[in-house]
């Protein structure tokens, strides 16, 4: 249940970390459609945030709650940040720190699956 | 073209441009390394006090850097630069000569292989950047940079 949501949520990140990297070749400031698939993989990183939740609470799964749910918050507070970014910032480097963003929660995604120990 | 080529004659600010990408790497490095941290600061401090505290400190420096970066703080981003680089090179070291007090999950052990390298390479990166944009254009040294063009 946990590593395909898990995969399923990187996926996203690396698509949403792949239209930005083409906007940053195109010279391009982040839209704000992008920012809705910003919302789309946050909205999955809630769902994973409650799914860890109610596994966690209902297994015996010994995992270092602190250091889990350090990562998963961490990680709901990357994409907003480079929304605001996307906002202040209208050139193509707003680009760059979605890519980065996006780039990031792929990566604690793994990082969530060595911590659960999948 | 990129915005970076409209900038300033004289002193161009460290957050513009290209910066921006550094802004935002060091940002995330920030909030990865004070998270990390606080966490270990906070429930097992014991096991290897002085590492954890240097891993807490390393993740306000990061944070330090980061504001420093994207306000021009120039003097101050300096500072934190190289406070970095000091760091992972001498933590870096020290984990890999004497692996005692110094677990693998601090951001500089090993110089940051748990990071991909990036604490390591970022400090030269960041340095390098401050000495390029604050290079002055001849004759400008002491004039203030003029007002930066309006734009919409």
């Amino acid at each position: 249940m946990l590593v395909p949501l898990v995969l399923l949520v990187a996926a996203l990140c690396l698509a949403l970390a792949g239209w930005a990297l083409w906007f940053v070749v195109a010279d391009r400031a982040v839209v704000l459609r992008q920012l809705w698939g910003g919302a789309v993989v946050e909205g999955a990183l809630v769902v994973q945030a409650v799914v860890l939740a109610v596994v966690q609470a209902t297994g015996d799964q010994d995992v270092d709650g602190w250091l889990l749910w350090g990562y998963v918050v961490t990680q709901l507070l990357v994409l907003p940040l480079a929304a605001a970014w996307a906002f202040a910032e209208r050139t193509r480097w707003s680009s760059v720190v979605l890519l980065v963003a996006a780039l990031t929660v792929a990566f604690l995604e793994l990082r969530l699956l060595q911590i659960w120990g999948m | 073209m990129d915005g970076s080529t409209d900038q300033a004659p004289a002193r161009r600010a460290t957050g513009a441009g290209g910066g921006r990408l550094l802004v935002a790497v060091y940002g995330v490095l920030a909030l990865a390394a004070t998270a990390r941290g606080l966490y270990q600061v906070g429930t097992k401090l014991s096991e290897a006090p002085l590492a954890y505290l240097l891993s807490l400190l390393a993740g306000l420096v990061y944070v330090v850097a980061t504001v420093a970066l994207a306000r021009d703080l120039r003097a101050l981003a300096w500072a934190a630069v190289a406070f970095e680089l000091v760091g992972v090179l001498g933590v870096g070291t020290l984990s890999v000569v004497d692996v005692g007090d110094f677990p693998d999950e601090t951001v500089w052990s090993r110089f940051g292989a748990g990071y991909g390298y990036v604490p390591l390479v970022l400090p030269f990166v960041g340095l390098w950047w401050l000495r390029r944009t604050g290079r002055s254009a001849p004759g400008v040294d002491a004039a203030p940079p003029p007002a930066p063009p309006a734009v919409g």
